[in-house]
């Protein structure tokens, strides 16, 4: 590896593959990111038997890749990972290195960092480099009504998690060629020290919210838990899908399975409904692909209002009980 | 078992009224209360003490207002608290954040056997004290655990984990982030108030007291440095509609049924 | 007088505030409409002691002072006033007269299930020709004279009952000697499971719907010597002691009736649109707010005041009258206030005001009219040779 170009390094997650292609997303963004300080993407994979995902993240774009392959691997763990993560890391000395926020990742990531003496930003919603080459950091802060952009000074490298659907991947190019570059695995690496006694896949969850076509979401400003349930007769009448705010989650009006934004479901719907949520930016970042959006609340100013196509200034509750009376109405005829 | 718990106190409101001329947030606007996810970690803490026997203590950083979380703990049941408070102490990252923290927990209980943390806060939502604290202390840990099982020097924990459930085993001493799916907390006894305040005390430490690094401590020790905070602004401008409900929702129905119908096949246009 | 409220209590409001929200919250309008009393929720409350609040923590209480007691009243109240009602009834005038005039074997015996909430007090004074009047008390309690023991026989009826439906222990106000003095009463405390004891039907009434408010029968109720509480004839001095103590309590759930309409007017006002602004905006909205949250203010101020004179030991009594006719009104008023500044909506079940302004006008006649507050507080000025009822 030539190590005079400065790297942007990517940790190759693929535990998850299929409902998570957040490393190809992260590739995608490190490329603008190498391109911009005339440096090179580098995608880090430990684990066992990794042909078929170095040609994938070759031909999503990685400049490099670093690869580990040992049967003692096979399994996630956290210690040996951020150990290998570390050694190599101290070795090549990286600009940047971006993680996906999986759970996996999140902790690698916090670890790494602490072991690298460095600053972590959880949850970036946007990555570019400024005028002096550093990496500027947008994230969440503040409950998630404002945006603080962060960065890293005098630590290296600079690290970042980003979740799942927050940046595109590159089209799939079969043609693109790279350097990868096998490593042994390190002679002295301290055994792990929390054993992985059952590790069982669960069934890949319902995905009936992320592909709905219209979705009903409502916040705290729907009132109360029974009104809440007047969302399902909406939704069951517009054949959508009901999501909800993480303070409604929390109240237990909605299930967890419901909760859309950044812990929770990304929704693409064509068309939204959005009842008494004042728009926080953990919840909007669950929303993409620009649907039709009618929000209802009663404070004009709210985020969700100012975003909406339409924006009703009125009681969420009464807004929900009257589209289901009219929907009727219209429905029968 | 001498359990540690780390409770932080957040901003009770969901969103923080924020001053758009000064870009600044009006952080006194907002009552406090323990976060969700510590409130889960105290209530294994307690279920663990009450299985096993042994202590409970909870230590919180933060300004003196946080006293309050630690009373609130302390009438759930934790048995003793400390508050590192300290201005030096304040714009930490979570890099200096878990440095102070497990120092603190050093030299407050130097002889515990676990220590438990909230998964994330819900006002900066990071998730790494509790890896990087484990990292800190050398200790081996699981995040987000959702069961714990104690045998001896054994645990072992439940969690899920990107789509598995995973159950992983340790030997304590040992640091464990809990999430708010189990461990639902207990409503606080009105004679445990009383107790927190007339039998027991929040200790408070400065940073002198916690004999370490200064300049790992507080802004000085952190990597992080915050350019610019700001509201996302709105992209799209659409219509107000004000007044009687029904005739709003008839208007919307009106006006986009067409559209909306369109989009999802019924046909929902003017009455007919 | 310390008047910023300390952490403690700061943090006791907060406590109570998330119970009666996240518990009462939810159903307090079902249950008023229902006029059911809500044991799912009674149940969480014995566990967290709200049935032993000032009771020492060794009998199973929460140990708490006058103040507490106040503001755990005054925050179930704000959310549902006739769940208020039974704690504030319950450790008020059936729990802490029993403390206080009870003896060590009654206090051992009856106690612990009073804490725990196991049994629910009740207090029996009121009758067909009793009620301001004590003196009209016309239940009898024959002394029975058996060889080896004394047991007493009970008869009479009893009215407006507040816990009546649901009380496991009643404190009943009997006279013991027929043709003697009637201003003589004596202070039975009588277990429900006793036979004569029977619970008449619940009344329907205009608020605090969920308490099961009934009359008792006693007929040939037999009760032993040992549950007399007090001495023979202890009646007026007991009664006046607990109604003392309960009217801190009615004032508190006043207040915390006011402090709920006086949050809902808020609301209210801030999301209603009128003229193409917010009600808010008017300077006549603005002109009730702000008496309401003055009154509101001073009430509040009143009853801490009271509550701290007891919890110093100092004679309360004129204060806790002050404090009760003051709080009931502003209860009142402030409720009517709420109910006109949201219109047509505020006589509409839909919104909570319209119950809080039913269950408001009681505060001003149980334990104790506002007439007789006003007799009591007249009492204390006129015997000071000052003036001044009470030195601070």
């Amino acid at each position: 590896m030539e190590e005079a170009q400065k790297q942007v390094w990517v940790f190759g997650d693929y535990r998850n593959y299929f409902q998570n292609r957040v490393t190809l997303q992260l590739i995608a963004r490190a490329r603008e990111l190498a391109a911009a300080m005339d440096g090179q993407v580098c995608v880090l994979l430990f684990g066992h038997e990794l042909q078929d995902w170095i040609d994938e993240y070759v031909a999503h774009g990685a400049d490099t890749v670093l690869v580990i392959d040992h049967p003692s691997l096979k399994v996630y763990q956290s210690e040996t990972y951020t150990g290998l993560l570390v050694d190599l890391a101290r070795q090549h000395r990286p600009e940047i290195i971006l993680v996906g926020a999986t759970s996996f990742g999140r902790e690698l990531a916090a670890r790494s960092a602490k072991r690298l003496n460095t600053g972590l930003t959880a949850d970036c919603v946007d990555l570019r480099i400024d005028e002096q080459g550093l990496l500027v950091q947008t994230a969440p802060g503040f409950g998630g009504n404002l945006l603080a952009e962060i960065v890293i000074p005098r630590h290296r490298p600079q690290m970042a998690t980003v979740r799942p659907g927050t940046f595109q991947e590159l089209p799939h190019d079969y043609l693109r060629a790279a350097r990868v570059e096998r490593l042994d695995l390190p002679p002295n690496l301290p055994p792990e020290r929390v054993r992985l006694v059952k590790s069982e896949r669960l069934p890949p969850r319902e995905q009936a919210l992320e592909n709905a076509e219209v979705v009903v979401c409502g916040g705290r400003g729907m009132g109360s838990k029974k009104k809440f349930r007047n969302l399902h007769e909406l939704a069951r009448l517009l054949d959508g899908q009901v999501g909800a705010t993480r303070p409604v989650v929390y109240a237990h009006w909605a299930e967890d399975g419901a909760l859309v934004g950044q812990a929770g479901r990304q929704i693409k719907p064509q068309v939204l409904f959005s009842f008494g949520i004042s728009g926080a930016i953990q919840h909007t970042a669950g929303i993409s692909g620009n649907p039709f959006l009618v929000a209802v609340n009663k404070n004009p100013n709210a985020v969700m209002m100012q975003m909406a196509d339409v924006g009703l200034v009125a009681d969420a509750n009464q807004v929900c009980l009257a589209l289901i009376r009219e929907l009727k109405n219209r429905l029968r005829t | 078992m001498n359990t540690v718990v780390l409770i932080k106190q957040v901003p009770q409101a969901a969103e923080l009224p924020w001053d758009s001329r000064t870009g600044r947030l009006k952080r006194e606007a907002s009552e406090g209360m323990m976060n969700p996810a510590c409130k889960h970690a105290l209530e294994a803490g307690l279920r663990i003490k009450e299985r096993h026997g042994g202590t409970v203590m909870a230590v919180s950083m933060g300004p003196p207002e946080a006293e309050e979380v630690l009373r609130e703990a302390l009438a759930l049941g934790a048995d003793q608290a400390v508050l590192l408070c300290d201005p030096r102490l304040a714009g930490a990252d979570t890099l200096a954040t878990s440095y102070t923290l497990a120092r603190a927990v050093e030299r407050v209980c130097p002889d515990f056997d676990l220590v438990l943390l909230g998964c994330h806060t819900t006002d900066s939502e990071t998730g790494q004290v509790g890896p990087q604290m484990a990292e800190e202390l050398d200790l081996p840990a699981v995040c987000d655990a959702e069961d714990i099982q104690i045998q001896g020097k054994r645990l072992t924990a439940r969690r899920v984990s990107d789509g598995f459930l995973e159950t992983l085993e340790l030997t304590l001493p040992a640091l464990l982030t809990v999430t708010t799916q189990e461990f639902t907390p207990r409503d606080t006894p009105l004679g445990g108030v009383e107790r927190a305040f007339a039998q027991a005390q929040v200790r408070v430490l400065d940073a002198e007291a916690l004999g370490a690094d200064s300049s790992r401590m507080g802004a000085a020790g952190s990597a992080g440095s915050m350019l610019r905070v700001y509201s996302p602004t709105a992209q799209k401008k659409g219509v107000l509609l004000k007044g009687a409900v029904k005739k709003n929702v008839q208007d919307l129905l009106d006006r986009y049924g067409d559209r909306l119908g369109g989009l999802i096949r019924k046909d929902l246009g003017l009455e007919g | 007088m310390e008047l910023n409220p300390c952490l403690k209590h700061k943090l006791l409001r907060k406590t109570v505030r998330e119970f009666a929200e996240g518990v009462l919250g939810p159903i307090a309008a079902e249950i008023d409409h229902e006029a059911r009393f809500p044991w799912e929720a009674v149940e969480k409350m014995r566990a967290l002691q709200y049935f032993g609040l000032q009771a020492p923590l060794d009998l199973g209480g929460a140990g708490l002072d006058t103040i507490s007691y106040a503001v755990v009243v005054e925050e179930l109240s704000r959310v549902s006033a006739g769940v208020g009602l039974c704690v504030s009834v319950h450790n008020s005038v059936a729990l802490y007269p029993l403390l206080r005039f009870g003896n060590s074997e009654q206090i051992k015996r009856l106690a612990p299930d009073l804490c725990s909430g196991k049994r629910i007090g009740a207090f029996c004074l009121t009758e067909a020709n009793a009620g301001s009047d004590a003196s009209g008390v016309e239940t009898m309690a024959v002394a029975l004279r058996p060889v080896g023991g004394q047991d007493y026989l009970i008869n009479g009826t009893k009215i407006f009952v507040t816990n009546g439906g649901v009380c496991g222990l009643a404190l009943i106000f009997a006279v013991t000697e027929p043709g003697a003095n009637q201003r003589a009463a004596s202070v039975f405390l009588v277990e429900s499971e006793r036979p004569g004891f029977q619970v008449g039907e619940i009344e329907e009434l205009a608020g605090m719907r969920c308490n099961p408010v009934s009359s008792l029968f006693l007929e040939d109720c037999r009760v032993p010597a040992a549950n007399l509480l007090g001495r023979p004839g202890d009646g007026l001095k007991i009664g006046l002691t607990a109604l003392d103590t309960g009217r801190l309590g009615i004032a508190a759930q006043a207040l915390g009736l006011a402090q709920g309409a006086l949050e809902a007017a808020l609301r209210y006002a801030k999301e209603r649109q009128q003229f193409g602004r917010a009600i808010a905006g008017f300077q006549t909205i603005q002109n009730y707010l702000a008496d309401m949250a003055t009154e509101v203010e001073a009430g509040r101020l009143l009853l801490y005041r009271a509550c701290s004179l007891k919890d110093a030991g100092r004679p309360f009594t004129v204060e806790a009258a002050m404090a009760k006719l003051f709080c009931s009104r502003v209860a009142r008023e402030v409720t009517n206030l709420a109910v006109q500044i949201h219109g047509g909506c505020g006589y509409s079940k839909e919104y909570e005001v319209e119950r809080l302004y039913r269950d408001a006008k009681v505060t001003e006649i149980y334990e104790g009219t506002s007439e007789i507050q006003r007799l009591v507080i007249a009492r204390g000025l006129l015997s000071q040779p000052g003036g001044r009822p009470v030195s601070s």
